[in-house]
């Protein structure tokens, strides 16, 4: 029993230390610009970066609008499958997990040949079009996570009871679907949103191919030709999934009411 | 026409065919039991008229009203579920006013109203509780109280004490049945506990295999089952099987013992074998109560359950299974003592296919 504690142990200071030594050097390079001492002057220099304030701000406008349309998509496509369309239910899954198989590059390249300006639906034809498509880039990329964070969220409520239950009291489906379904999935929906929102943040490829100023292609030239900065970035990139991390757990633990288990 | 009328209604999911053609007529007012096993289609008959499932041919309406096409939320009925169904994302006044708000009531008439129900069922002061704060009964309570907050046309109960203790299923069934009795409002219960259908109900319809075999009140039900499956689903019966010796005169004969029924068996002849059925609680073997009939037989096995002693007699190829109270003066009866068993030849009860 002794043994095999001690050995969790080993097994869990090798992970920690795999996963935190790049991380602290890093860290502690990134304080290096100023020579001969520890400053934040790398930070300072990010921060007040026009180009930094601009990405940042797009790819947040973006990761908004996708999960916003990331969650009216999954969101009814999950009730439906799991109260009248079960038998579906391995084909969207499937579906789902497409975008872990297919790299982004084939995704982009594939709409690059298809929504080109000379095309019937010319998506790349303008800049706001273009941001469309990348939104939808997007919203295909979070949709294993989008979806499964929902789905698990639904499988915590009797769906089809409540459902019934809403019917037999007069309710049609954007009153069941608003305020009976959504309000009991939402824990499973603000973790999606947290995890589509984390990597929207740190995607390059889409980004970059359909060219627009987004975060992504900025690390990517920073990194190119800073010294210092980049390391900074990567810290900053990190804490902000921490945070989108820890938003998901705070919610989930600060919801008022429980849902029954089944 | 009366209030609630299901005419000729079949379901089939596929080939399976779950309800054949099934016939009610329910006055309003009335309080109706389902009863039947797992899978005997009293359900699905609920959730069809509930709107939850769509029949395969047949008519129900409401109110001199058809509502096949009509879909669930256009129907104006309460429902009940066996798993509560509260909203857990509201607190039990939230629940109670859902139907209300739907219906989109002024805000006071959705106060005075959900005051009213949380009154009727005694939870008034856990207004502002959520459902995962409220035990099973208080639940189902308030799912019933939420059902009646609209009030409905008819009020639909699907095994709604199934998930629930011993001690709370029989008060709340009680509670149920006043609420039901005070606010007069038709009802059907969806049960497979023969107990709870007998307590409370105007009437009970027994289903087997998606037909209903029989449908009368408790007392009809329970003294007169119409078949063998009636006879042996509602409470405890002893199967005999007897030959006729003289249908005319309507006796029969019960392995080596003639036996005078109380009417002749029509319709059978000499010699023809005939299921009969025997309630335990119409069996003695006490001589100071012996009734019109009597038969000799051996006592074959003795269970002391406290209260009662449950003592099983043979009679040949029949036996007899009958209860006793227990006396604590007198021993209780030996395995191999010979007896006298004695009932009234009308509480043998011949029974239909």
């Amino acid at each position: 029993m002794k043994t095999q504690r001690i050995g969790a142990w080993i097994a869990f200071a090798i992970g920690a230390i795999y996963f935190l030594v790049p991380l602290i050097g890093t860290f502690e390079f990134s304080l290096r610009m100023r020579r001969g001492e520890y400053s934040f002057d790398a930070y300072r220099v990010v921060f007040s970066d026009p180009n930094f304030q601009a990405t940042f701000g797009y790819s947040t406008i973006l990761g908004l609008m996708t999960i916003v349309f990331g969650v009216l998509l999954v969101v009814p496509t999950a009730y439906w499958i799991r109260l009248r369309l079960p038998h579906l239910r391995p084909i969207v899954e499937f579906i789902t997990l497409m975008p872990l198989v297919i790299p982004a590059i084939v995704i982009v390249f594939g709409y690059l040949r298809i929504y080109n300006s000379s095309s019937i639906l010319p998506f790349t034809g303008s800049r706001r079009m273009t941001d469309l498509l990348l939104m939808f880039g997007y919203v295909t990329l979070s949709l294993p996570y989008m979806y499964r964070a929902v789905d698990t969220a639904m499988r915590a409520i009797d769906v089809r009871t409540l459902t019934e239950a809403a019917e037999s009291l007069g309710a049609g489906w954007p009153t069941i679907l608003f305020k009976v379904i959504f309000p009991n999935v939402l824990s499973g929906v603000l973790s999606g949103a947290f995890i589509t929102f984390a990597i929207v943040i740190g995607e390059f490829t889409l980004a970059s191919l359909l060219n627009r100023p987004a975060f992504g292609p900025y690390l990517q030239l920073v990194g190119a030709n800073r010294a210092y900065e980049p390391s900074a970035l990567a810290v900053i990139s990190f804490a902000i999934t921490w945070f989108s991390m820890a938003l998901i757990q705070l919610v989930s633990r600060l919801n008022k009411f429980k849902v029954p288990s089944v | 026409m009366a209030f609630l009328e299901i005419s000729h209604l079949q379901k089939s999911f596929g080939t399976n065919q779950v309800v054949k053609d099934f016939n009610l007529s329910i006055e309003k007012g009335e309080f109706v039991s389902f009863l039947g096993p797992s899978g005997c289609g009293k359900t699905t008959v609920l959730r069809m008229v509930a709107g939850f499932e769509v029949p395969t041919s047949g008519t129900i309406s409401i109110d001199g009203q058809d509502v096949v096409n009509l879909k669930p939320n256009q129907r104006n009925i309460g429902m009940v579920f066996q798993a509560y169904a509260l909203f857990p994302n509201m607190t039990v006044a939230q629940n109670v006013a859902f139907g209300l708000r739907v219906s989109k009531k002024s805000n006071a008439e959705i106060d005075a109203t959900v005051t009213e129900m949380l009154d009727l069922i005694r939870l008034g002061h856990l207004s502002d509780r959520y459902p995962y704060q409220l035990s099973g009964g208080q639940q189902q309570r308030v799912a019933l109280a939420r059902a009646l907050a609209t009030k409905p046309q008819v009020l639909l109960l699907d095994e709604p004490l199934s998930a629930l203790d011993a001690k709370i299923r029989v008060s709340l069934r009680e509670e149920i049945r006043a609420i039901q009795q005070k606010l007069g409002i038709t009802t059907v219960f969806v049960t497979h506990d023969q107990e709870e259908a007998l307590s409370i109900s105007d009437r009970i319809v027994v289903m087997s295999e998606g037909r209903a075999e029989q449908i009368g009140t408790p007392f009809d039900i329970y003294n007169r089952p119409a078949s063998r499956f009636v006879a042996s689903f509602v409470g405890t019966l002893n199967l005999l099987e007897g030959k006729v010796d003289d249908a005319k005169k309507g006796v029969i004969d019960l392995d080596g013992n003639r036996i005078t029924l109380a009417q002749p068996l029509s319709g059978h002849k000499k010699g023809e074998m005939l299921a009969l059925a025997l309630r335990p609680e119409a069996v003695t073997i006490d001589p100071h109560k012996a009734r019109d009939t009597a038969i000799e037989g051996t006592i074959n096995d003795v269970h002391f359950l406290g209260s009662v002693i449950r003592t099983r007699v043979s009679l040949g190829k029949n036996s007899v299974s009958l209860d006793m109270f227990n006396n604590p003066g007198s021993p209780p009866p030996a395995r191999g003592e010979k007896v006298r068993i004695s009932f009234a030849a009308k509480d043998l009860l011949v029974l239909g296919e």
